[in-house]
């Protein structure tokens, strides 16, 4: 026995040491998700009831067919931007190659297109445009967070007085809880008229604004003209929370990016100058480029993160914004938590959970050759 | 990269100073606030006209605000030690020790990074229940401390982070240990984890500040108010009318100050785990 346990000591101690997580990150990490996929072909309220099928996704959806059109769109609108990395350079005209992801592109708008648009005739028209907002919300929120982070990178990246202290500024917002943040966020994005906020934007000759408890589209906020549909843009008060968004990652991003300017090698810099480079072209020519990877990574992963946008949002909601502050994590929470329904509520995680897949397919593709210096 | 000269320098300067601002702006406003009358606090007066300290003292001491704040403390505090009492170990195993399978089951587990909470939330709700399986201790977890804790003992993500630092460790210490007769139980706890230090203080502190604002399940799984939170508190008292601004914004202060003193004290550390992990994800 004692030979036994001696000479398999590697074997037993890893698992012993790997067990308790292993249970724990099993049953409350990666079980959930084949349980959501048992209740959602259920009738269950509180208690399971009898088997429904797919009936759930078909309220959902509307049409099943017309889902696995859209994702099929998906799909194909990153085939053509891989065509597009993968062929750039082996054709002998790059136009061709072009010319091929750019049909690859207008097939996968046309497909979205017609079978978003089947969807939204039959399907549960709360659910599908609870995706476009939180679409609005993370597309938003993670260009400007990526964007402004860089702006603060470049800045941090200078030979200054107190950057260790600003950098421990800027995390602030990236650390204080969303319930509490939003908390003062509600107050300052309030509708008073003369709030700080508004007061503010008044010197700038702006009317004053009800922020998170207007439920127009931005569309008209800022041009005055009343659409409808996917290019009226997210409304005030989702716009709003789009601001906490930001407010409360972009110090994260610029850090990260701030190491990835300095994992830049320096001897490229020297030998730009050695050649007689200017500023602008040193610019242009390698920091760019060589950043491009890892924005683009933040980008997309940010892009994903962001689909589950859920604390502040819950804390910033009112019941003027209407609907419109309803994103995807919200109104599942909502039907299994104010409506009790919970196989209904397992379908629409599970609708989630295979579009996120496809953006993650999406992060593989683009990300299958490694950065290529660290 | 462009170095900007001497002269030059002054518009980084003005980007950050205006960052800087615009960061810690909402967290001022929130000490202002916290210091004005609710007639102040309503009109959105930029300072108060004399501070108030009362008001700390009135949160303090009303509405089972105290009772909020231990909780928090003791659920932050559990899960902590739960989560290091789960991934030390095995993010030495993973790292350190051979065993068949080893790599397939740390990727399995990191694919649990894939799945939304918002999914995980309604089957969690069932097994805490003891819908689906009968639990250890008492028939339902609902309203009850081992129910706010123990599903967020296991983290992919500490574990991960942990592997990473324990990997660098040189492989001839375990062999001279295990040379002198050493287990592994004991390389564990007298090499690797004093080694480890600087890595398990940051993971401590990211599931700390993770367990402190962990909001939507204490308010799925608490019926009671026994066992409420800050951030669950916080969450009604917004939620109700005609709420005063001031003793809101008080509340908050007093429940983010634990998690802004322990980043004080903690930044350097957290700066260089959160440059590390950003670009390696």
């Amino acid at each position: 026995m004692i030979k036994f346990i001696n000479k398999y000591s590697d074997q037993i101690n890893g698992y012993l040491f790997v067990l308790p997580a292993f249970l724990i990150i099993g049953l409350f990490g990666i079980f959930p998700v084949f349980f959501g996929m048992y209740m959602s072909v259920h009738k269950w309220k509180i208690f399971k009831g009898r088997f429904l099928g797919f009936e759930n996704y078909q309220k959902i959806v509307g049409d099943i067919g017309s889902f696995w059109i859209f994702i099929l769109g998906l799909l194909v609108m990153i085939a053509s931007y891989w065509v597009w990395s993968e062929f750039k350079n082996k054709f002998s005209k790059k136009i061709y190659c072009l010319f091929i992801s750019f049909l690859l592109l207008i097939l996968s708008l046309f497909l979205i297109n017609i079978s978003w648009a089947d969807m939204m005739a039959k399907g549960d028209k709360d659910f599908l445009n609870s995706l476009i907002y939180i679409f609005y919300y993370s597309f938003f929120a993670i260009t400007t967070e990526v964007g402004l982070g860089l702006l603060i990178a470049f800045a941090l990246y200078q030979k200054l007085k107190g950057k260790q202290f600003f950098q421990m500024v800027l995390l602030f917002p990236y650390i204080t809880p969303a319930v509490m943040g939003g908390a003062v966020f509600f107050i300052i994005f309030g509708k008073a008229e003369n709030s700080i906020l508004n007061e503010f934007i008044g010197y700038f000759g702006y009317d004053p604004q009800m922020w998170l408890f207007d439920k127009r589209k931005l569309s008209e906020v800022l041009f005055g003209i009343k659409m409808e549909g996917f290019f009226a843009g997210p409304s005030l008060a989702l716009t709003t929370s789009i601001f906490y968004g930001v407010w409360s990652y972009t110090g994260y991003y610029a850090i990260i990016l701030l190491a990835g300017l300095s994992i830049i090698p320096s001897d490229l810099y020297e030998a730009a100058k050695a050649e007689g480079a200017s500023r602008w072209q040193t610019f242009t020519k390698i920091t760019i480029p060589l950043l491009m990877p890892i924005i683009f990574f933040l980008l997309l992963t940010g892009f994903i993160n962001s689909f589950q946008a859920f604390n502040h949002i819950l804390v910033m909601k009112t019941s003027s914004a209407g609907e419109t502050m309803d994103v995807v994590t919200i109104e599942i929470f909502d039907h299994f938590w104010d409506r009790v329904k919970f196989g209904y509520a397992a379908a629409e995680g599970v609708v989630l959970f295979i579009i996120l897949n496809v953006l993650a397919i999406s992060q593989y593709v683009i990300f299958r050759k490694r950065l290529n210096y660290d | 990269m462009i170095k900007f000269n001497q002269r030059e320098l002054i518009v980084p300067y003005i980007i950050l100073f205006i960052v800087m601002f615009v960061s810690v702006y909402p967290l001022l406003y929130m000490v202002s606030v916290s210091f004005m009358t609710a007639g102040e606090a309503s009109n959105q007066y930029l300072i108060p006209k004399e501070l108030r300290f009362e008001n700390y003292v009135t949160v303090w001491t009303s509405n089972n605000f105290q009772q909020y704040t231990l909780n928090s403390i003791i659920i932050s505090a559990i899960i902590v030690i739960g989560v290091l009492f789960t991934s030390v170990p095995a993010a030495y195993a993973f790292a350190k020790i051979d065993f068949p399978f080893r790599d397939i089951i740390f990727y399995s587990l990191l694919l649990s990074l894939m799945i939304p909470e918002i999914i995980a939330l309604l089957p969690h709700l069932l097994i805490i229940r003891g819908n689906i399986f009968p639990l250890p201790f008492g028939p339902s977890w609902m309203n009850s401390l081992q129910g706010l804790t123990v599903p967020f003992f296991g983290n992919i993500f500490i574990i991960f982070l942990l592997r990473q630092y324990i990997k660098k460790i040189p492989n001839e210490l375990w062999d001279a240990a295990r040379m002198d007769g050493s287990s592994h139980l004991y390389f564990l706890r007298k090499v690797v984890i004093p080694m480890s230090m600087p890595i398990i203080v940051t993971v401590s502190l990211f599931a700390f500040i993770l367990a402190w604002n962990s909001f939507a399940w204490p308010l799925l799984i608490l019926t009671k108010e026994d066992w409420f939170p800050v951030t669950v508190s916080i969450y009604s008292f917004i939620r109700e009318a005609g709420t005063n601004y001031n003793l809101l914004m008080a509340a908050s202060l007093i429940s983010i100050s634990p998690v802004l003193l322990l980043y004080f004290f903690t930044q350097k550390l957290f700066l260089e785990s959160i440059s590390n992990f950003g670009l390696k994800q």
